[in-house]
Order: structure tokens, then C-alpha cells, then sequence
């Protein structure tokens, strides 16, 4: 039988070593998710086998240094391509645990020290080889562990690297220092430095030997990083298209027979496609300019036609220009209602003033002639402007209507103050 | 029709876009030829010596340096033929970028097939083409108030009437509203626009790359 049906998960975890959950190095439960087996079972086994031999010993050592560490669920994941992955990762409980590896390491090293005590006060502890094995076994665990951290944090690689080197160097120099006293626990002292510096030659030559190798491969490892980095922006890019363009595209061809509704979508779409592409994103409650154009977008969306914007300087938003930008949305609807498109809208924040004009090319109205109970003009666009201590103008030309907001920063100040 | 038929050539690299344009120029405009990448568009462009090239902003091919590459490579023929750049982007630094390799103005390609064609004949006549859009370029770029530093090179400011028209273009008006609302000719409004026009390709002001940068995206 043949499963037909395509699962999110596959149908098994690749090899992983969790940060969660794990005891010691994560061996145990990346085991048991990667056969889906209980983790108790995987450790019961692994501890069954240390008998045999230390079998279960060698095995985790060794699967602790081959297996990656990572989540296996997410490294599922990103095996998949990552156009068709979420953007958003999957929410996560921090997991707070004893530092198991760091205490063992920290005991290991208190014993190592009080068996170094014991044989200075004059106890024989074990014979000669203990004590450098113990240093030894002490050395690869640090260097190790160093391994470890850099595998658990790549992103804050950064950071950690003078700790690591440290790590790196101190388990090294360590390791060294328990070969040679294993050694040369019966040679001379010029003896143990010559074979010490042979060896130092030694490993120097391997280097420089290996050095192209290694460069190569970090310069190999870069370029897989930069790549991932691409496509992962693409994958950014693509969600954004088929979230707004595509979405917009298919409610165009489901409405084509609606011509004002298509041609409120395609420009609704535009402008917040353009935003995204061609404007820095700014903070809300930083820039008048921005203020202005949703103001504009919200009268494009309701009333269905396009006013051209033309925005020289910026300034913080305040109170007064709060109450200019409702002026202005009150000044374009009389625009787009009483005139006739085009609508241009100019907004120029100077060092004295903030101007807005809004012109229209319509007959235009006559200000005597409206009603005094007729609150659009006379009470939302001059009597806001006033009490903000600007003026409002409304001018009619055999072109159309223009009207003329203008606040002086002055008087913006004053009020300020007041 | 007493005015002689005006020969264009369109670059853009949409197919679609082309064909709208075509469709939309009146009958003072006749379309000679048609080219879609920065290549074709010197070639034909060399080979056909129309009057007025309607050039799009990014084209693709050449180096890869859009309408601006096309300038710079046709400079040689530049005594006939006039650029009009047309463009999508609102992007600063793009539009200031073919303007100074020596497009004769700027439209957006939302226009009207009607102030397309009259933009075309006023580029064909020497003149300069500046829509709201780039005057309000011109203006944050060149300061918008009148008390600007003075001292600096003549080709670094814009002069008070200049300013004043720069801010009616900006506000909406065509040339014609311009004159009556100046009580000036339009061929004075012309001709303010024009010496904004080389303000904008020859001034070194330092300030007008500082603040093209500061609009780059992202």
C-alpha cells in the first residue's frame, strides 16, 4: 500500500541532537526521534551496552561528535524548499534546565584538581597514569564541548568566539600537557621538550599541508550561507507577491464586469505595492508625509479616484498637524465630489510653515454661496485651520478650484506653549 | 493641422505598455520605430534620428544602467534627437538620474494619452517637460524655502520666480495656468522651466547627490 496523501512531516526525522530535552549531548533523544522510540528505551539500550566493553560509551562519543545538532522537526523543515516554508517559525518554549554537561565537567575538573592535591601531600592515587589521563580525558572535553556550543548557536557565533578559542585553546594545551606526562612519564625533561617540539613541527607542517583544504572549504561553506540568505529573501519576496498582487489579481478577474471596483483594486494595489517597493518604511508617529498618504489612500479607496500626491520636506506629527491633515482629507473629498478629476495634492513643510494645496478641475463652488449649515467647508476646513491659528483659502479659477491650507510653525509653537 | 507630424520612437521594455502608448498618441505624433533593451534602443535610435525618444527609466541589457545608459551612449546624436523619460518608479535617485544625463523632462506613466502627446511636441519645440512629481524633485532637492544659503554658484539655487513656478507645476497647474496665475507669457514659463531643467544636469551642489543617496532604497 501506497500512501497517497502528501504529509507536512516526513515520514522520518533526519539525525539531530535537540537542545530540548536532552541529558547529556542530545545523542539519546535525536536517536529516538529519528526511529520514533521512546527516548527512555534509546538510553536504557545505550546504557545496557557500556558493559560490553564501554560498546555504549564509545557509540555516544560518537555519535555525539557526527550528529549535528539542531531541532529535527525544524530541520525537517528546511529541507524543503524554502519558497513553500513558513515565514514564520514555530513558536517556542524556552526550556530551562540544570547546565548537566557544565556541572559534570565542573566536577570532573574538582576531582581532577583534589587528585593532584592527594599526590602532592604524598598519596600514591592509582599509579603515575592516572593523573594524566584524568587531565587528558579533562582537555578533549572542554575542546569538545567547545565543538558543541558553536554547532547549538550559529547565529550568535559571533559573540561566542573569544569564549570558544578560549575553550579550544585551554582543552588543547590540556590534552597536550596529559599525552606527554602519559608518555614520558620515565623519560628526562630535554628529552620530553625535544619530542615536544618535534611534535609541534609535526603538527605545524600538517597545517600548512591542510591549510588550502580547510580555506577552501570555509570559502565553500560562506557561499552556501550566502545562498541560503538569497533564497530565503526570495521566498520573502514571493509570499509578499502572493499575498497582496496575486490575491488582488484574482478578485480583479472575479469582479472584470465592475469597472469602478477593478479600477479601485488596481490602484489600491499599486500603491501599496509601491510603498513596499520604492519607500523606507517609517515609524508610525514620525512623518507627516506618510500621515498624509493614508489620508489620501483612504479617499482614493472610498471614493474612487486617483489624486496625484507631491510631498516636499517632513515633519514629527502634532496636534496641529493632525487637525491640517483632517482639513485636507475634508478639502479632497470636496475636491473629488463637487470637482473633476484630476486632483492634485501638494504638501510643502518649510522652516516657517506647512502648506497644503489642493486643486481640482472642476467648476468649483462658491464659498458665499454654501449654506452656513453646510458644515463640510466652512466649519471642517476653515474653522479647524483658525482655531489651529493657520488660515484656510478657497480660490476659484476658470481651471478649477484650489484650496489653500496653510499653518505657521510659529503660531504652532506659541500653542505649544500655551 | 498646420504642425508637421512629430516622428517618436518608444523604448520600453513592456510589449503591452508600448502598444497602449501607440494607441494613445494623437495624430501630431506618429510612432517610427520600437525597441526594448538599452541595445536595440541605441541602435534604432542611431539608425532612425527621430525627433523625440519616449525612453523608460530601467530597461533591461547594456550594462545594465536603464534609460540613463541610453543617454549617455546617444550623446553623440544629441543635438537631434530630445528624450522624454517615462517611468513607473518613484524612486528620486532614478529619475534625477536620467534627467542628468540629459532627458529633456519626466511623466509618469500614468498620463493621458492627450498630455503625452502634448508633452512630446513641447519636447520636440526644445523645451523642457516637468511634472508635478518632478518639480516637487526639484524642489526638495534644491531646498523648497527661499532663504537658501547665498554665495553658492548661480547653477546651485533656483532663482525666486523659478522657485514660484516650480511650486505651481508641483501644485498642479499646466503652463498655461502657470502664466495667467504669474501674469507672464508661457514662454516665459517655458523658459524658467528650461534653466530648471539645466540647474538640475549641470549643478555640482553637493546636496543634490547627498540627497538622491538618502533616498536610495533600503
Amino acid at each position: 500500500m501506497v500512501a497517497v496523501e502528501t504529509t507536512e512531516r516526513p515520514v522520518r526525522l533526519p539525525l539531530r541532537r535537540p537542545r530540548r530535552g536532552r541529558v547529556l549531548g542530545g545523542v539519546a533523544a535525536g536517536l529516538a526521534a529519528h526511529l520514533g522510540l521512546p527516548v527512555v528505551a534509546v538510553r536504557l539500550v545505550l546504557v545496557l551496552l557500556v558493559p560490553l566493553g564501554g560498546a555504549g560509551f564509545f557509540l555516544y562519543v560518537f555519535w555525539w561528535v557526527t550528529i549535528p545538532a539542531g531541532d529535527p522537526v525544524e530541520a525537517a523543515a528546511s529541507t524543503r524548499p524554502a519558497a513553500s516554508a513558513r515565514l514564520a517559525r514555530r513558536l517556542q518554549v524556552p526550556e530551562r534546565s540544570l547546565p548537566w554537561p557544565e556541572i559534570a565537567g565542573g566536577i570532573l575538573l574538582l576531582g581532577a584538581a583534589a587528585v593532584l592535591l592527594a599526590s602532592r601531600r604524598g598519596f600514591d592515587v592509582g599509579g603515575t597514569w592516572l593523573l594524566p589521563v584524568l587531565i587528558l580525558l579533562g582537555g578533549t572535553a572542554l575542546a569538545w564541548s567547545q565543538l558543541d556550543a558553536v554547532q547549538r548557536e550559529p547565529r550568535a557565533g559571533r559573540s561566542r568566539v573569544p569564549v570558544s578559542v578560549l575553550r579550544l585553546l585551554g582543552g588543547t594545551a590540556l590534552a597536550g600537557v596529559g599525552v606527554f606526562l602519559l608518555v614520558g612519564r620515565d623519560v628526562p625533561v630535554e628529552d620530553l621538550v625535544n619530542s615536544a617540539l618535534a611534535a609541534l613541527a609535526v603538527l605545524v607542517g600538517a597545517a600548512l599541508v591542510l591549510a588550502p583544504w580547510w580555506l577552501r572549504l570555509v570559502r565553500a561553506l560562506s557561499d552556501e550561507r550566502l545562498a541560503r540568505a538569497r533564497e530565503s529573501e526570495r521566498a520573502d519576496i514571493a509570499a509578499h507577491l502572493h499575498d497582496s498582487v496575486l490575491q488582488t489579481l484574482a478578485l480583479i478577474r472575479s469582479r472584470s464586469g465592475d469597472a469602478d471596483e477593478v479600477a479601485r483594486l488596481a490602484r489600491a494595489q499599486e500603491r501599496e505595492l509601491r510603498s513596499w517597493l520604492y519607500d523606507d518604511r517609517v515609524d508610525p508617529g514620525t512623518s507627516v508625509a506618510a500621515e498624509l498618504r493614508e489620508v489620501v489612500a483612504e479617499v482614493e479607496d472610498n471614493l474612487g479616484v486617483p489624486v496625484e500626491v507631491v510631498v516636499v520636506g517632513d515633519r514629527v506629527p502634532d496636534e496641529a498637524t493632525a487637525a491640517l491633515l483632517r482639513a485636507t482629507r475634508e478639502a479632497l473629498v470636496n475636491a473629488v465630489r463637487h470637482g473633476r478629476p484630476p486632483v492634485s495634492l501638494y504638501l510643502e513643510a518649510g522652516p516657517t510653515a506647512i502648506e497644503v494645496f489642493v486643486k481640482d478641475r472642476g467648476e468649483g463652488f462658491d464659498l458665499d454661496a454654501v449654506p452656513e449649515d453646510r458644515f463640510g467647508v466652512r466649519e471642517s476646513i476653515i474653522g479647524r485651520m483658525r482655531r489651529q491659528g493657520g488660515t484656510a483659502t478657497v480660490r476659484r479659477r476658470a481651471g478649477g478650484t484650489e484650496v489653500e491650507l496653510r499653518l505657521p510653525v510659529a503660531a504652532q509653537a506659541e500653542e505649544r506653549e500655551a | 493641422m498646420s504642425e508637421s507630424v512629430i516622428d517618436t520612437v518608444l523604448v520600453d521594455d513592456h510589449r503591452m505598455f508600448r502598444a497602449g502608448v501607440k494607441a494613445s498618441l494623437d495624430a501630431g505624433v506618429r510612432v517610427v520605430g520600437e525597441a526594448d533593451d538599452v541595445d536595440s534602443a541605441v541602435a534604432v535610435v542611431h539608425e532612425l534620428r527621430p525627433t523625440v525618444v519616449l525612453l523608460d527609466v530601467h530597461l533591461p541589457g547594456g550594462d545594465g544602467g536603464g534609460g540613463a545608459e541610453v543617454l549617455r551612449r546617444c550623446a553623440d546624436v544629441a543635438a537631434d534627437v530630445r528624450f522624454l523619460a517615462l517611468s513607473v518608479s518613484d524612486a528620486a535617485e532614478d529619475v534625477v538620474a536620467v534627467i542628468r544625463a540629459g532627458a529633456r523632462g519626466y511623466v509618469t506613466k500614468a498620463i493621458s494619452g492627450e498630455d503625452l502627446s502634448n508633452a512630446v511636441r513641447r519636447v520636440a519645440s526644445g523645451d523642457a517637460v516637468f511634472s508635478p512629481r518632478l518639480a516637487g524633485f526639484v524642489l526638495d532637492a534644491f531646498g523648497a524655502s527661499a532663504d537658501v544659503a547665498t554665495g553658492d554658484d548661480e547653477l546651485d539655487r533656483l532663482s525666486a520666480r523659478e522657485r514660484e513656478v516650480m511650486r505651481l507645476i508641483a501644485r498642479g497647474y499646466s503652463y498655461r495656468e502657470v502664466a495667467g496665475e504669474l501674469f507672464i507669457s508661457i514662454k516665459t514659463v517655458e523658459t524658467h522651466v528650461s534653466a530648471v531643467l539645466r540647474k538640475l544636469q549641470l549643478s555640482s551642489r553637493h546636496e543634490l547627490t547627498r540627497w538622491a543617496a538618502a533616498r536610495r532604497l533600503l
